[in-house]
């Protein structure tokens, strides 16, 4: 608890300024301001001294709301006069001499030389200056290089003009004197940073699988043999295309150099066309195919909308089958159920019958070269073939309920992966949408209608409507790298709200609903909440489904430590 | 992709301490009519969108020729967070009115203050910047601790991004990535660099360690040398007043060394020298000033109110007079 001799030098400059202040009232102010907004008396000075001051009825000093030192900036020396001192300038360095100098008996290494003004005109009229460097900037003022000066102030002796380059001062190296080395695009790429890469990629990788295939031509004049299959090298896989022969049998390692990186939904593929170079590579250290083939099994949280030849072991916890008519006439049957694994949930869809008894759920499944869809944020393992599956005799995890599974993601994590489903993660909430609160359906399409209006173009119903009301939340989560959407549906923000939907329509029923999104406002902005539900994330950004919604739990004092530890600050 | 976010996609909101901002003075995009305008900081954080937060200490309804506005600040560990709320959001102007009134009635209160960046060059040329306020809470002490634990979280992976690409070849997205600087500063870090040259992080670690230390319920303010780096040991703290050197110097060869970033140090000595029991006089100031051969008034202003109203070094115990604390 504070005492009031910690404040003593505080106070007597309180009392200085307003002499008539009470001495127990100043105290009891600096107590307010370290207790309650954990401002230090220091800091706390002044706003307290005007607190006194104002109401002793002194004249206050207006403060100055924007009081920054300014810099002028120039692009030539004849801009300069003789008493600027804090002068940002482009220049060519010329020469640099570095000499040391005793400066209070001790040895400092101090410079000068010239600098020529007007550096980036080709054969325009440049004035040569001299400088001095006070602050040891050798490194970035290397004859030749033509420099951004920030900081810097002029010297006038006997009519001569020269800049200082202060120790404040800043260098910006703006070009160099020597080319920089540019890391040469035929160098290999590790297959995790191609997966995050645009452009062409060089790689040295293990053939993992291929499959010929033909395709019709999109303009109908014929088809088009490709091979298609998956390389992986120690850091990942990715998927390849290839237009014409690819005769490298699975298990060789090749080198494809110049690869164009093409994105399929969300996931990326390496192309190979005529001008890419594939060559057979030699590394005895590169992994073997069955170590890559082990560890390219991927899990339900690696799953990307769009990806093809995935390896995966789900546990099954449902299963059942669907007749419907196909385009054709036909009847056509297709099994269904959910998968878990200690990573998340998703569907799994096949088009032919697997050997799987309803009955004898969980059973885990290990799928080989299947596709992935997504909808609406669930992962759809497709399975075409009845020999993509295989029915394992155990479980390689403790069986999972699939009924309350959600696996903790960190929120950046989740955002820039792939959309998943069983989720669970924290994050500050910035801003609580307009739209909260109760809202109009459309009775037809059943989205949410703007000015009494279903503004859905693909609505049979669009126009005005009576609509149909409903509770929702809408609030972007943050968490300083990465944000999102979230959507609490009717339940959800029950739930959260402690309120049912009647109780908000009462809550809004005066204003519009205006007094409740302020109360919520002031109630959620700047907290942390945890949610629990699914992710959709495509190019557009993310939007969120939570199925659960509540204050995060956190320890001040240990996420305090954590950051002290994580980044070893101590005092 | 989270770093080189398209168009059209909200920005995230940058977890920043007041001094990391308002030492700004790059900006960044914005050419285009939609694209998001930036300001870089010296860490590299690319802030659009900002969370910031601190308790109220000043704020003022004004009335300008587009319309009425209001500007406030919010006091952190480091310094102020200027903000306004301007005419053309008038959705936030009855709720800005009882904010007014509550604060000239004395009343002091922390908020959470969600907005924009924005920038102006002043007409000497000096680059200020601030926040457009977009939305804002009272808060309790709780939640305000926690913002600063986040934002020193914060703070400190952007230092030790810096640290990582000062150690890089060259500035370059790939070098930068090499380098291990995480996805959404590479692009920042990379302007940073080019634009700030070399500088040192250390003062920004005190807010770190100020703030961390609030969190925790001390509440002290540090000086800068305290500042120790577990993986820096024996990193020797900076000198930070090359003023008496250059003075040194200045006997053998060179007159009147007019040195720019100095200017704070000498003000700062000028006042502890010659304040008497009350203090010294702003005229005075500028005298002693010139003499030093610092001549630009508004410069030397600016450092005074630098000086009061960040820094909290000196104070003014009646209009004109400064003393050091």
């Amino acid at each position: 608890m504070s005492t009031p001799e910690e404040f003593e030098n505080e106070v007597r400059a309180v009392k200085e300024a307003v002499p008539e202040a009470n001495e127990e009232e100043i105290v009891k102010e600096f107590t307010r301001y370290k207790d309650e907004f954990l401002v230090p008396p220091k800091h706390a000075l002044r706003s307290v001294i005007e607190h006194f001051q104002k109401e002793a009825g002194m004249e206050v000093g207006a403060p100055k709301i924007s009081s920054r030192p300014a810099a002028k900036s120039v692009e030539r020396f004849s801009n300069l006069s003789s008493d600027d001192s804090n002068v940002t300038i482009e220049v060519e360095v010329v020469t640099y001499v570095p000499r040391m100098q005793m400066v209070r008996g001790e040895e400092k290494q101090i410079a000068f030389g010239w600098i020529e003004d007007n550096p980036w005109e080709d054969g325009g009229e440049r004035t040569r200056w001299d400088f001095k460097d006070w602050g040891n900037h050798a490194e970035s003022l290397t004859p030749g290089s033509v420099v951004r000066l920030e900081g810097v102030s002029v010297n006038e002796w006997n009519g001569k003009f020269s800049l200082n380059v202060n120790q404040s001062s800043r260098v910006a190296v703006l070009r160099g004197s020597e080319r920089k080395v540019v890391q040469a695009p035929s160098e290999p790429t590790a297959i995790e940073r191609v997966l995050g890469m645009d452009g062409f990629a060089t790689v040295v990788a293990r053939v993992l699988s291929k499959r010929e295939m033909t395709v019709n031509k999109k303009d109908g004049s014929g088809t088009l043999d490709m091979v298609k299959g998956r390389l992986a090298d120690d850091t990942g896989t990715i998927g390849f295309a290839c237009f014409g022969n690819f005769d490298h049998p699975i298990g060789t390692l090749v080198r494809i150099e110049g690869a164009a990186i093409r994105r399929f939904r969300d996931t990326p593929e390496l192309n190979i066309g005529d001008r890419t170079k594939v060559e057979v590579y030699h590394d005895n250290a590169f992994a073997s195919l069955e170590d890559l083939q082990s560890s390219s099994v991927l899990q339900i949280g690696q799953l990307r909308d769009g990806s093809a030849d995935v390896s995966i072991i789900v546990q099954l916890t449902s299963w059942a089958s669907r007749s419907f008519t196909g385009q054709d006439g036909t009847e056509k049957t297709v099994w269904g159920g959910d998968a878990v694994d200690p990573s998340g949930t998703c569907r799994l869809t096949a088009w032919s019958e697997l050997p799987i008894d309803s009955d004898s759920l969980p059973v885990a499944v290990k799928l080989n070269g299947i596709r992935v869809r997504s909808w609406q944020g669930t992962p759809d393992l497709t399975v075409d073939r009845a020999d993509q599956a295989e029915i394992l005799d155990a479980i390689p995890w403790d069986a999972i309920d699939a009924t309350d599974h959600a696996v903790d993601v960190d929120f950046t994590e989740l955002l820039s992966g792939g959309s998943r489903s069983g989720v669970s993660s924290t994050a500050t909430v910035i801003s609580v949408a307009t739209g909260s609160g109760i809202i109009l359906r459309c009775p037809e399409c059943k989205r949410a209608m703007r000015d009494g209006a279903c503004m859905n173009p693909a609505c049979n119903s669009q126009g005005p409507q009576v609509g149909i009301e409903d509770l929702r939340l809408r609030l972007i989560l943050d968490d300083g790298i990465s944000n999102g959407a979230i959507i609490l549906a009717r339940a959800s923000a029950e739930d959260f709200l402690e309120m049912s939907m009647d109780d908000v329509k009462a809550a809004c029923k005066s204003d519009q609903g205006e007094s409740f999104l302020a109360d919520l406002r002031s109630k959620m902005l700047g907290r942390k909440y945890t949610f629990t539900g699914r992710a959709m994330i495509d190019a557009q950004g993310a939007l969120l489904m939570a199925d659960n919604f509540k204050m995060a739990e956190s320890e001040l004092a240990e996420s305090a430590n954590v950051v002290r530890e994580q980044w070893g600050v101590f005092v | 992709m989270i770093s080189n976010q398209p168009r059209g996609r909200r920005q995230t909101a940058i977890r920043l301490f007041a001094r990391e901002f308002y030492e700004s003075s790059l900006p960044d995009g914005g050419q285009g009519e939609y694209d998001p305008r930036f300001v870089v900081t010296k860490l590299g954080a690319k802030v659009n969108r900002m969370y910031v937060a601190g308790v109220i200490e000043r704020l003022e309804k004004r009335e300008t020729e587009r319309g009425t506005m209001f500007s406030g600040a919010v006091r952190d560990p480091t310094g102020l967070h200027l903000w306004s709320v301007g005419s053309f959001r008038p959705e936030l102007h009855i709720e800005m009115e009882e904010l007014v009134a509550k604060f000239e009635g004395g009343d002091r209160f922390l908020m959470a203050c969600i907005g924009k960046s924005n920038h102006y060059t002043t007409e000497d040329g000096g680059f200020r910047c601030r926040m457009q306020m977009e939305d804002y809470a009272i808060i309790d002490r709780e939640t305000y601790a926690n913002w600063l634990v986040e934002t020193a979280h914060h703070t400190m992976r952007r230092i030790d991004a810096l640290n990582k690409a000062q150690s890089a070849e060259n500035t370059d997205a790939n070098s930068l990535r090499d380098a291990g600087v995480p996805k959404d500063l590479i692009d920042g870090l990379g302007l940073a660099m080019n634009h700030y040259g070399e500088w040192d992080s250390e003062g920004y670690k005190v807010g770190v360690l100020q703030a961390l230390s609030a969190a925790e319920g001390r509440v002290v303010s540090f000086e800068e040398h305290e500042a120790i780096d577990a993986s820096e040991d024996g990193n020797e703290p900076q000198e930070k007043g090359p003023v008496s050197e250059a003075q040194d110097v200045s006997d053998e060869s060179v007159p009147t060394p007019t040195t720019g970033g100095d200017i704070e140090t000498t003000v700062l000595e000028i006042i502890v020298q010659h304040s008497g029991a009350e203090g010294i006089d702003y005229d005075s100031i500028m005298k002693h000033c010139a003499q030093r051969g610092f001549t630009d008034e508004d410069a030397i202003e600016d450092t005074i109110y630098g000086l009061r109203d960040d820094k909290c070094e000196i104070m003014e115990p009646r209009f004109g007079w400064f003393k050091p604390m």
